[in-house]
């Protein structure tokens, strides 16, 4: 490339690169150019111009990876100008069963100790904004007992089914499901067999998820029979799991984590939900229960952590009307910090997909 | 319990044949087991006592030429074998199957 821009005064296509090649991405710790970020490269006239393709559309340092990207390259001899496409392609985590889910790149499980801690809240949470990002996001309720991930959603419909195959549902950009509903709509084919693990199955296997970048699964509370059968039936990219800092010094979250290490679910990292309390009237943080346990917890376990939710009346009140406070009221502080932890989780899954080994038996 | 975390992981699982299952660890260790050293040692619940851990099914219940016609592998935590007597239902994990491999340097360990 270079020797047919000898002579002209043009930056070569080997100069860009080699400029790139200073921008790191921090979660993975390799320079943008070696990654294959950068596509369809085009020197025109002292322009320059690339798609900047990301792993995670939700890419939490996406602008800063740019705008250094944009500074390097203007430091070139002879550019005038610089144009930079962002795009994203979420990668395949490895899956040792091509069959089943073959469509769906990642799976993520939202887990907690106890019950009531926000697993829902967070995962509806998460599914939204990684969807409002510009990714394909399936969300599946695996709670059977106390569904309330279809009131979040403002959907109960009961799944329509197109032959074979159940038809998630579609609310606030996601597709769902919820094996609560699928109870509801009570139809006897999907009633055989032990119920939770058979339930689940038909979940996983028997929806229509198609083309999906994250799939969401909202767990039951603990561990338990859907846990275990989450953990034997697919490859799960990795767990998320949620507290409080009331459980005291994380005791509770303890099994449900050891679970997932047992069955080597990697933990994707914890969130500490209703941390602290915004006083509405002079914003001031209000750290009830104490300050950075979660962190501080996370950061003995070698867990990433991955933010602190305020206890915040709007967070509810969205959930009760049916429309999660990330698409409802995105700018407000509590959207800004959900936000930034489905970047995180996002970033936490390229992570894992370009590390983890991929299993097969030859 | 291996001492490196790591010992226990896969990095290649290989079938030489419905005798033999092969592993090769992350940590470059090999193992080979004959297909029935495996199924005699099945950690399912008709197997072995769940509560006490001893032995429902015996060594000398289970034939030398007993064949493996399948492995599947188990999410990312663990192997499960078809077997020609029809048993299915174990589900080895692989700090399991790292622990039991049958070679003499880890049998001495
Ligand atoms: N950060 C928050 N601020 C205010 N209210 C919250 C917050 N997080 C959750 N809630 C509310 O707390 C209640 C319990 O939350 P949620 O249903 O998400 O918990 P869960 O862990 O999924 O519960 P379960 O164990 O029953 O599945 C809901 O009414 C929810 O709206
Ligand atoms: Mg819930
Ligand atoms: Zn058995
Ligand atoms: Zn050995």
């Amino acid at each position: 490339m270079a020797f047919w821009n000898k002579g002209e005064s043009g930056p070569s296509e080997d100069q860009v690169l080699g400029v790139l090649k200073k921008v790191l991405d921090p979660d993975l710790r390799k320079d943008i150019v070696t990654l294959g970020f950068i596509r369809n490269l085009k020197i025109e006239n002292g322009n320059v111009k690339f798609d900047l393709n990301l792993t995670t559309p939700a890419c939490p340092v996406k602008d800063q990876m740019r705008d250094q990207a944009v500074a390097l390259i203007k430091g070139v001899p002879g550019v005038s100008s610089v144009d930079v496409n962002m795009t994203a392609e979420v990668r395949q985590s490895p899956q040792s069963d091509k069959t089943s889910l073959k469509g769906v790149r990642n799976i993520i499980a939202v887990g907690s100790g106890k019950g009531g801690v926000g697993k829902s809240t967070i995962a509806v949470n998460i599914a939204a904004s990684l969807g409002a990002a510009g990714a394909r996001v399936g969300l599946l309720d695996a709670d059977i007992y106390g569904p309330t991930t279809p009131i979040m959603l403002g959907t109960d419909a009961a799944p329509q089914s197109n032959g074979s195959r159940i038809v998630p549902s579609r609310a606030a950009g996601l597709k769902f499901m919820s094996m609560g509903l699928i109870a509801k709509a009570d139809q006897p084919l999907i009633w055989r067999g032990p119920m939770a693990t058979k339930a689940l199955q038909q979940c996983l296997f028997d929806v229509d998820w198609g083309e999906l970048d994250y799939l969401v699964i909202d767990l039951p509370p603990g561990t338990g029979d859907v846990h275990l059968t989450l953990a034997q039936s697919i490859p799960l990219t990795g767990a998320v799991i949620v507290s409080t800092p009331q459980d005291v010094g994380w005791r509770i979250s303890m099994k449900t984590l050891r679970m997932f290490q047992q069955t080597r679910v990697p933990i994707l990292g914890i969130v500490e939900n209703m941390s602290y309390y915004i006083c509405p009237h002079c914003n001031e943080k209000d750290y009830i229960f104490g300050q950075s346990g979660g962190s501080r917890a996370a950061d003995q376990l070698g867990i990433p952590f991955l933010g602190e939710v305020p206890l915040d009346i709007a967070i509810r009140s969205q959930s009760d009307a049916g429309s999660p406070l990330v698409l409802h009221q995105p700018n407000s502080p509590s959207a800004k910090v959900l936000r930034e932890i489905a970047e995180k989780v996002a970033a936490q899954v390229s992570i894992r997909s370009f590390e983890a080994p991929v299993l097969e038996v030859e | 319990m291996p001492l490196d975390p790591t010992a226990s992981m896969p990095v290649k699982i290989k079938k030489v044949s419905p005798a033999e299952l092969m592993i090769v660890w992350k940590d470059g260790h090999e193992s080979h087991y004959p297909s029935p050293v495996l199924r005699r040692e099945c950690p399912c619940a008709s197997c072995r006592d769940e509560m006490t851990g001893a032995r429902i099914l015996l060594p000398m219940h289970v034939p030398d030429n007993l064949e493996m016609r399948g492995v599947h592998i188990v999410g990312q935590y663990a192997l499960q074998f078809d077997w020609a007597d029809g048993h299915h239902t174990g589900i080895f994990s692989f700090d399991l199957l790292r622990a039991l491999c049958p070679c003499s340097y880890c049998r001495t360990q």
